[in-house]
């Protein structure tokens, strides 16, 4: 066991674990892993993707009225904020591959400042629903008739609740992998964490990219 | 950008040049997609545009800024049968209710066999032929 925890601490610092022949191998399989991760977290999203087609399917005007109610420009400058913080983590990565390790901390200290930049606006959005009863199910009492825009709001809640929390996620993610590139635990050759770390917000982002349309726009 | 130095110390090339090319190209579409929902396309069409728009932001972040673009091989693999699975959860349960008998829809739905009988009687005075209750 104590071998075991040596291994990864060992691996986290670039040494190559016994069982891998070359660094770049064991580089290809903790990307590989991550991949995987992030596959089942596509699908977690899809159920509720799922969900959304068929009652939109069920209730297509009540929630077309729905998403009209809602706060377009807060979606719309929520996406600008998200995709910018994506570029500055792609630009982090890009700063500890040339081994400037401070530049890369500062880029992924940024992106978590417009992590925090997305929760505001997005609880900013959420105290304009508690306060006009825009609410999930049973508590909904807004003016869409039937069961429509009970349905639609439970599953606004449900699929930007579920992001906003991947969100935090992501920024302590962020928070963990910058400290440690600002040490120094990281270089230009050994990295691949800073990359993970990169790639799970990165996801975080791509959901959105999806969210928005679906929510706001359509 | 100081790209001179780095570019002299190391082999592994920069990708700042691509990172804020694709940058600039979510934030053209965002705003792209955003425009268009005020005009209202509508219907169908509506939905395919956002989506497809999405569709593109979402290769551009997976391809340049996730780094499937150069990395090969099985990552892009997990994600294409991440995807496949994506179209299938999507389509089969969407399938499902629209060719459903109309009653297992909820009573209050806008397929539901009351609204469409409701529509029916509206534009009976125009078409006496697709009344329900033709008197026999």
């Amino acid at each position: 066991m104590h071998s075991a925890g040596g291994g990864a601490g060992a691996a986290m610092h670039g040494a190559v674990a016994h069982h891998f022949e070359s660094l770049e191998k064991q580089g290809q399989a903790q990307r590989l892993g991550m991949w995987l991760f992030l596959a089942s977290e596509i699908l977690l999203f899809t159920a509720l993707f799922a969900a959304y087609g068929v009652y939109r399917y069920l209730y297509a005007n009540a929630f077309s009225q729905a998403s009209r109610g809602l706060e377009t420009w807060l979606g719309g400058v929520n996406t600008f904020v998200l995709v910018t913080s994506s570029f500055t983590v792609a630009m982090g990565l890009d700063a500890i591959v040339k081994g400037k390790n401070r530049r890369s901390a500062a880029l992924f200290g940024l992106s978590i400042l417009l992590g925090c930049a997305f929760m505001v606006l997005k609880g900013i959005e959420y105290r304009h629903h508690f306060l006009h009863a825009e609410l999930p199910g049973q508590f909904y009492g807004g003016p869409i008739a039937g069961s429509g825009g009970a349905m639609f709001f439970a599953l606004y809640f449900l699929i930007t609740g579920l992001h906003a929390f991947h969100v935090v996620v992501g920024m302590t993610v962020l928070g963990v992998i910058g400290a440690r590139t600002w040490l120094g635990k990281y270089d230009a050759q050994s990295h691949v964490p800073v990359e993970l770390a990169g790639l799970y917000w990165h996801l975080v982002d791509l959901i959105w990219i999806f969210v928005f349309p679906l929510i706001y726009l359509i | 950008m100081s790209n001179q130095s780095s570019a002299a110390a190391r082999p592994a090339h920069s990708h700042v040049g691509r990172y804020v090319v694709v940058w600039a190209a979510l934030m053209a579409l965002t705003s792209l997609t955003w425009g268009l929902s005020t005009v209202h396309v509508g219907g169908f069409a509506g939905v395919a545009l956002a989506l497809g728009i999405a569709t593109v932001k979402g290769a551009l972040v997976a391809l340049f800024f996730m780094h499937l673009w150069d990395q090969s091989g099985p990552n892009r693999l997990v994600l294409i049968t991440a995807l496949i699975f994506v179209a299938l959860l999507v389509l089969l349960p969407l399938l499902d209710n629209a060719t459903r008998f109309p009653l297992a829809n909820p009573p209050d739905a806008e397929t539901s066999p009351q609204r469409i009988r409701d529509a029916i009687l509206n534009e009976a005075p125009v078409s006496p032929a697709h009344a329900p209750a033709a008197p026999r």
